[in-house]
């Protein structure tokens, strides 16, 4: 009895002649019916919270009255009771494998479902996955290679920062509305705010991926669902204290190319001189000669810019729980810190704490209460993430080494001003982000509440009714200050009111209020529930903007003691759905399943009779091996299942844009008119109906198991900003047109290659492959969108296909670049025929095919498990690598080693265009930087000791587990730097507009690679 | 019995939290105001005027855009200008003729046509209205929608002295309109000067003499329609109009005054430029950072820098020497900020007397009234030399009035348009981006009269149904 080993020591003290007499220490094995040790099973004095769990190698030791009964239960077997006997105190027992309790739950929202029953395409992955996975900060990254049919793309390596989750493909044209529905208890959480929730607190994440399950939320639905629980405690169980720790470092992936030295740059500079380039006339390659001291005080005092940009980071994850129960409530309690330093030197990068309390109590006979309140708050550090001179990620590279961060004096000492600082130099951009760093400090805050209360009454055995609230409480605020004579200020401000601050925020709030009828019915072979539900759902979202300017010291950081207000607002908006559901799954004897939804919903932000939606979905499921005539032994279980449904989707538009509204701006003598909306009173759902046909499997005394799905999602209606002439001067207008396809494959597999008593070696994998097209567009016509660099929507082509002009290569004779006119002839850039020589050539930025594989060794206490996903048949746009070999047209910034590898003389092949033609390569829009973005990536790998009993014995601990964790160690790519690319430039596209991720890249936050060491104890 | 009373209760008053529900779908905006209900009143039709009137501060228009505007793009398509390698490199496709149908100036276009919609907005619900301000209503919202398609077919078509076939070549869409579907065809370029002619001289005989700063006139109208007649050759009409502007050219004393916003002398039409009501940093088309910490776009060139001589004050009103890396820049001073500031927040001058002056002596050279022409140029010259240049004849007086329109308008959205109508070549010198002429030169030296990228393309989002 470990847990209460300072409480047990003191209570013997004192009983020491009386207790023992009465009470008996028990011990013995759990082991399945093929004799393996069962870890976890839950030993219990019955009728009370006296217990124990089976250690690591299934045993198990309890102190328990004489004659008294204990029953040892686990997940997916028969409970068996045994009656205590003073002559005893060894009870090995072996529990039977429960057919009806094969798997885990499975998590649809509304009701949770047997795995064995449900005919739906679900993908569910428990706690204990989630702590052995990657300790990312976010969710939504770790669910990367987990799930097949799921792509996510990193949207950046940004300390917190979540990813771009894709659910069956790409269910929408509009920016914003092709992000899955995540709902956290019951409350709706938006993707860019995952990273507000804390991993530790996950007890199973459920992702709903055909319309079987997804159509339950109809409206919303449209591009899965993943469904978040968090945890709760055992009943009858001891409090049991659980502490994570990790800690570590992190540092940027380093890419796989080389910038010039600063030698190497001024020799570049001066050969693109003798070629005639005047633009590299001043600069130091050309000004100074090779062998002068000029030269040589450059070379002494060169910058390795990346270096002194960028630093390891450190990383630190604190977490305590504490859960169990009483007969008649559970509790599940939990603090925790994370904390990721980023990778910027000078700044401090993420920060999160969190705190949980979920508790379930049985009120009365008839009445159950559940609470569940998460209160998190996280603070992150906002580098300019922005194509120009003031972001760090961009300046790195541009910054030539011959540069420095400070004014040098003749001896190559930092100049001083006035107050004995150095003086940063302004580089060659005219702008040190060096300096930037200190003098511009932007960060945010998120305070995020969620909370969800549901009542649960039984009228009856059959009937019951259930209420539910859940609010999701969002208040992020954003502060950017550019200090009083800083870097910025000093270029941009204002030299009487030095000093400029920028404060922005947002009070997000989103509430769901929920009424659920519940009835069943079992028998024997009989297995009906049916559920109807009446919801509501209220997001209101507020927002205010202020800036002043003149601020007297640089210390003094709020508005209130500005010079000058120089603007000033704030927002308001609301949206609103109600709905009403009808909800069915039946099955006869575990074999026989079949399910049923439709729900009607509407929305307020479509037109006035237009705005309900009828979605539906029904499913049917087989289970063959249960037949009495199927006898395979090899074969434990096949379920056969198909399912068709229809589900909304309303993101996409602005919250009014059925109305014709206008909004005031200000002009000199009072407010100004300005059309802000016309309206489309016709506006409706977005509908997609997929069609699902799967199989699951599981083999050889289920060594083998394996899911395989094929699916069909048709998207009509598609919401959709349809853009007018210009002569309109109106811009677009919200409208549904259009359809879109996505047709897939899915297959997942895992099987235990060993497996006794001291080794399991695991391997599994899943792949997904995607086929997409554009069926049908507004008028037919092509649609360049908004948030984007060079994407067409076209009708028969891919979704996110780039277009841009062919490139040829280089002309041998002369080193001229060439490009592929609209009409397949080689053409130099200005002999290009009239019109459009842009062109699609069926590459997306949405990859074909995309999965992860694991392999997950097993000795005794000894664990090594790598995790590895792959991504294949997307292409990315490498603006980055564009701008290093730029064949010398930003010849002021620093350039690529392979900038050198440019045509010399008539057959050069394999070359880059001679520098004397890059107004020519810089007239046209071309795909000579379009790379493919196929990748491996060895996104975990830990090796972790888990303390046998025998160890455990002698210290207080319950379990303890040691690892080591290496993230991102491997990368296997052709592309030129890191192919994880989500982000282009948050700022010219951020994370919620983004229509196209992983088009481009544009100097985002990079990815990064980390070491951790951590810590799991429970007593 | 009693357990299942018990038991409905709460069921009863959590359902009846919902009883309203459906109302809640029906949600009005609290940032914006619907459309019908924001033209009804006197004061709505002046808070639209001023919607009409903010878009001219538009990126597209004379607000500040690095894809270039009708700010700096005149400047920066001709020979005033010059690409410094200090800066940014932007509008570089626009000074290197490098044009993409999709991008080059589409904001322009497009911002234009936004401004033509909330005028024709306007002219539509005005239709209800019989306030007493309704005529000078339809007149404001009138003139600026000539304004706005006037600059669109001169930017997008050809001018009409700039050759035999303008007249008849490609035009613009006139839209009358508010209609948001509408795919009009585009008009000849004399059709689209008869539909500019047509709403100025309404607009002319409908505004008020005098309107609130920032508001278009009676002698603002005038203006336009002189430089509309001067663009279609009708010199007569354009005398006639500019005869009708009653307005005397800023003194030589104030001109450095007029660029910093210490005095409005000479000023027909100008839009405030102060936080918190606008406040927009529009000098960044040309600079950002101080005088000795120059961040320079574009620097005058080291050619129209020579054709300044010392006596002339615009010399100094119009550009500074500014430093950056230890080399000497002739900046642009126009925008650059007023006294002590260097943000490039300055009042957009969008019509100036001189015009008036300039457009006379042209118009009466070409009519063969050289001694009025002379005296409408003196009018200008004899405020901005201490010893100006006078008594030329012939070519001399015809180069002296176009030399004398490219000083006074440098960097003031005409240049190109004044090439363009004179069916002259755009001929920059090789000299380099710095106070002396050295540096690093344009890209691209020269475009021949008649080349059609006089012409600026017009994207495929633009008439993608009609020709």
């Amino acid at each position: 009895m470990k847990k209460n080993y300072f409480k047990w020591l003191v209570f013997m003290f004192f009983s020491i002649t009386t207790v023992l007499a009465q009470e008996n220490s028990i011990s013995g094995l759990v082991t399945d019916t093929s004799g393996e040790p069962l870890i976890g099973v839950n030993v219990i004095e019955k009728g009370t919270n006296n217990g124990a769990q089976t250690d690591f190698d299934g045993y198990f030791t309890l102190n328990v009255d004489v004659e008294k009964t204990i029953v040892f239960s686990f997940i997916g077997y028969v409970s068996v009771e045994r009656e205590i006997s003073d002559s005893n105190n060894s009870y090995d027992v072996q529990l039977q494998e429960d057919a009806s309790e094969l798997q885990e739950v499975v998590v649809t929202g509304y009701s949770r479902r047997n795995k064995t029953v449900q005919t739906s395409a679900v993908v569910s992955i428990s706690a204990s996955e989630i702590a052995e996975l990657t300790p990312s900060t976010s969710i939504d990254n770790l669910i990367q290679g987990k799930a097949a049919g799921v792509q996510v793309t990193a949207a950046n390596g940004k300390p917190g920062e979540g990813a771009f989750v894709r659910i069956r493909g790409v269910g929408s044209l509009s920016a914003g509305a092709s992000s899955p529905l995540y709902i956290v208890d019951g409350s709706v959480v938006r993707e860019q705010d995952l990273g507000t929730i804390s991993n530790q607190d996950i007890e199973n994440l459920s992702i709903l991926k055909d319309a079987a399950t997804t159509a339950r939320y109809g409206s919303r639905g449209a591009n899965g669902v993943v469904v978040i629980t968090t945890k709760s405690g055992n009943r009858n169980k001891d409090a049991e204290i659980r502490f994570s720790s990790r800690f570590g470092y992190s540092e940027r992936i380093q890419p796989n190319f080389d910038v010039m030295d600063a030698s190497q740059k001024m020799q570049y500079e001066a050969e693109l001189y003798s070629l005639g380039i005047s633009a590299a006339s001043n600069s130091p390659g050309v000004t100074t000669l090779p062998g002068s001291p000029e030269r040589q005080f450059l070379l002494d005092y060169q910058t390795d810019w990346q270096d002194l940009m960028l630093k390891d980071g450190y990383i630190q994850s604190n977490n305590v729980s504490m859960s169990g129960g009483m007969e008649n409530m559970d509790y599940y309690f939990s603090v925790g810190y994370d904390k990721n330093g980023g990778i910027i030197d000078q700044l401090d990068g993420f920060e999160r704490i969190n705190t949980r309390l979920n508790l379930n109590f049985d009120a009365k006979d008839w009445l159950k209460i559940g609470v569940n309140v998460g209160y998190s708050r996280s603070t992150s550090d906002e580098p300019r993430d922005r194509n120009n001179v003031q972001n760090p990620f961009r300046a790195m590279y541009d910054y030539n080494a011959y540069e420095t961060e400070f004014e040098l004096d003749e001896n190559g000492s930092p100049i001083l001003d006035e107050n004995g600082n150095p003086i940063y130099t302004p580089t060659h951009t005219t702008f040190n982000v060096r300096g930037a760093l200190l003098s511009e400090p932007s960060f945010e805050i998120k305070n995020n509440f969620l909370s969800s209360v549901d009542a649960e009454i039984m009228f009856s055995d059959n009937f019951s009714y259930g209420f539910n609230t859940s609010i999701n409480s969002l208040n992020r605020r954003t502060e950017s200050y550019s200090k009083p004579g800083g870097i910025l200020d000093s270029i941009i401000g204002d030299p009487d009111n030095p000093g400029n601050k920028l404060d922005t925020g947002n009070y997000y709030f989103d509430m769901t209020m929920s009424n659920r009828l519940n009835y069943s019915y079992l028998s024997d072979s009989h297995n009906l529930n049916v559920m109807g539900l009446f919801e509501y759902n209220y997001n209101e979202s507020n927002g205010y903007n202020l800036r002043s300017i003149g601020f007297p010291s640089e210390l003094l950081t709020t508005q209130i003691n500005a010079a000058q207000v120089t603007s000033a607002s704030t927002t308001k908006n609301i949206l609103t759905l109600v709905s009403y559901g009808m909800f069915a799954d039946y099955d006869f004897e575990q074999k026989y399943l079949a399910s049923a939804s439709v729900r009607y919903d509407g929305s307020s932000n479509f037109g006035k009779d237009t705005r309900w939606g009828l979605f539906y979905s029904g499913s049917l499921g087989w289970n063959i091996a249960k037949e009495d005539f199927f006898n395979v032994d090899e074969i434990n279980d096949l379920k056969l299942r198909a399912s068709y449904g229809t589900v909304g989707n309303r993101n996409g538009i602005s919250r009014y844009a059925a109305q014709d509204n206008v909004s005031f701006g200000s002009y000199p003598g009072g407010s100004a008119t300005i059309p802000s909306n016309i309206g489309n009173p016709e506006l409706k759902w977005e509908t997609t109906a997929t069609t699902n046909i799967g199989i699951e499997f599981n083999l050889l005394n289920r060594r083998i198991r394996g899911v395989a799905d094929y699916f069909v999602r048709n998207t009509t209606d598609l919401l959709f900003a349809i853009p007018t002439s210009d002569e309109a001067g109106v811009g677009s207008i919200f409208g549904n047109l259009g359809e879109i396809q996505n047709k897939g494959f899915e297959l997942s597999l895992q099987g235990d290659i060993i497996r006794n008593n001291d080794w399991k070696w695991t391997l599994g994998g899943n792949i997904f492959f995607l086929d997409h097209e554009i069926v049908e567009l507004p008028d037919g016509e092509d649609v360049i969108p908004d948030n984007a660099y060079n994407i067409l929507f076209r009708e028969g082509a891919m979704i996110n296909e780039h277009y841009l002009v062919r490139y040829a290569g280089v002309d041998p004779n002369n080193g001229a670049p060439l490009y592929f006119g609209a009409d397949g002839e080689v053409y130099r850039a200005g002999d290009l025929p009239e019109g459009e020589n842009r062109v699609l050539q069926g590459k997306s930025t949405i990859a074909d095919q995309e999965g992860g594989f694991f392999t997950d060794l097993n000795y005794k206490g000894w664990g090594l498990r790598a995790d590895f996903v792959f991504k294949s048949g997307n292409w990315i746009n490498n603006f980055v690598r564009s701008n290093l070999n730029s064949d010398g047209i930003n010849i002021d910034d620093n350039q690529a080693l392979s900038a050198f590898n440019y045509w010399q003389q008539p057959g050069d092949t394999n070359v880059q265009p001679s520098p004397i033609y890059q107004n020519e390569a810089n007239s046209v829009n071309s795909d000579r930087f379009l790379e493919k973005g196929d990748y491996i990536r060895m996104r975990n790998i830990t090796f972790s000791y888990t303390f046998p009993s025998e160890l455990l014995d002698k210290i207080p601990f319950n379990s303890l587990r040691l690892y080591v964790q290496g993230q991102n160690l491997l990368t296997f790519t052709e592309f030129y730097g890191d192919p994880e690319v989500g982000i282009s430039s948050g700022e010219t596209i951020n994370f919620a507009n983004t229509v196209a991720p992983g088009e481009a890249t544009l100097y985002s936050y990079p990815n990064t690679k980390s070491i951790n060491f951590g810590i799991d104890l429970s007593f | 019995m009693k357990k299942i009373y018990k038991i409905f209760i709460p069921m009863i008053i959590f359902a009846g939290l919902f009883l309203s529900c459906d109302d809640e779908l029906n949600q009005l905006p609290y940032d914006e105001f619907a459309t019908e209900n924001a033209y009804v009143t006197a004061q709505d039709f002046e808070n639209g005027l001023r919607g009409v009137y903010s878009a001219l501060t538009r990126g597209g228009l004379y607000g500040s855009s690095d894809a270039g505007s009708l700010l700096s793009a005149p400047d920066v398509l001709a020979d005033n200008v010059t690409l410094s390698q200090r800066g940014r490199f932007s509008k570089r496709t626009l000074h290197d003729y490098e044009y993409n149908s999709n991008s080059t100036l589409g904001g322009t276009y497009s911002d234009a046509y936004a401004l033509i919609f909330r005028a024709n907005q306007i002219l539509f619900y005005v239709q209800n209205f019989e306030g007493e301000s309704k005529n000078n209503i339809i007149a404001e919202a009138k003139a600026l929608r000539a304004l706005a398609h006037f600059n669109l077919v001169t930017f997008f078509g050809k001018i009409p002295t700039q050759s035999g076939d303008a007249n008849t070549s490609l035009g613009v869409a006139y839209v009358q309109e508010p209609d948001p579907n509408i795919e009009p065809a585009r008009l000849s370029v004399a059709e689209s000067y008869t539909k500019i002619l047509e709403d100025l001289q309404d607009a002319k005989t409908k505004i008020n003499p005098v309107n609130p700063v920032g508001r278009m006139n009676v002698d603002a109208v005038n203006v336009l329609l002189s430089r509309v007649y001067l663009y279609m050759g009708e010199w007569q009409n354009s005398i006639d109009a500019a005869n009708q502007v009653d307005y005397q050219i800023a003194a030589r004393d104030n001109v450095v005054g007029v660029w910093e916003d210490t005095n409005r002398d000479g000023l027909i039409f100008y839009i405030p430029n102060v936080d918190p009501i606008l406040g927009n940093s529009i000098g960044v088309t040309w600079s950002q950072g101080s005088m000795t910490s120059l961040i320079p776009e574009y620097v005058t060139s080291f050619q129209l820098f020579s054709l300044f001589s010392d006596d002339d004050i615009r010399k100094d009103a119009y550009t500074f020497e500014g430093l950056s890396g230890g080399n000497a820049y002739n900046g642009i001073k126009k925008l650059f900020g007023r006294p002590g500031q260097t943000n490039g927040e300055v009042d957009y001058k969008i019509f100036r007397a001189a015009e008036v002056y300039l457009n006379k002596a042209e118009a009466y050279f070409n009519l063969g009234n050289e001694t009025s022409a002379r005296s409408a140029l003196d009018e200008l010259r004899t405020r901005r030399y201490l010893n100006s240049p006078n008594s030329e004849t012939g070519v001399d007086l015809r180069d002296a009035i176009r030399s004398e329109r490219r000083l006074e308008f440098a960097f003031e959205y005409q240049r190109f348009f004044d090439l363009k109508r004179w069916g002259l070549s755009v001929n920059r010198t090789n000299a380099g981006d710095q106070a002396d002429g050295s540096g690093t030169p344009s890209d691209v030296l020269n475009l021949e009269s008649g080349s059609t990228l006089f012409q600026l393309p017009l994207s495929q989002q633009s008439f993608r149904c009609k020709p």
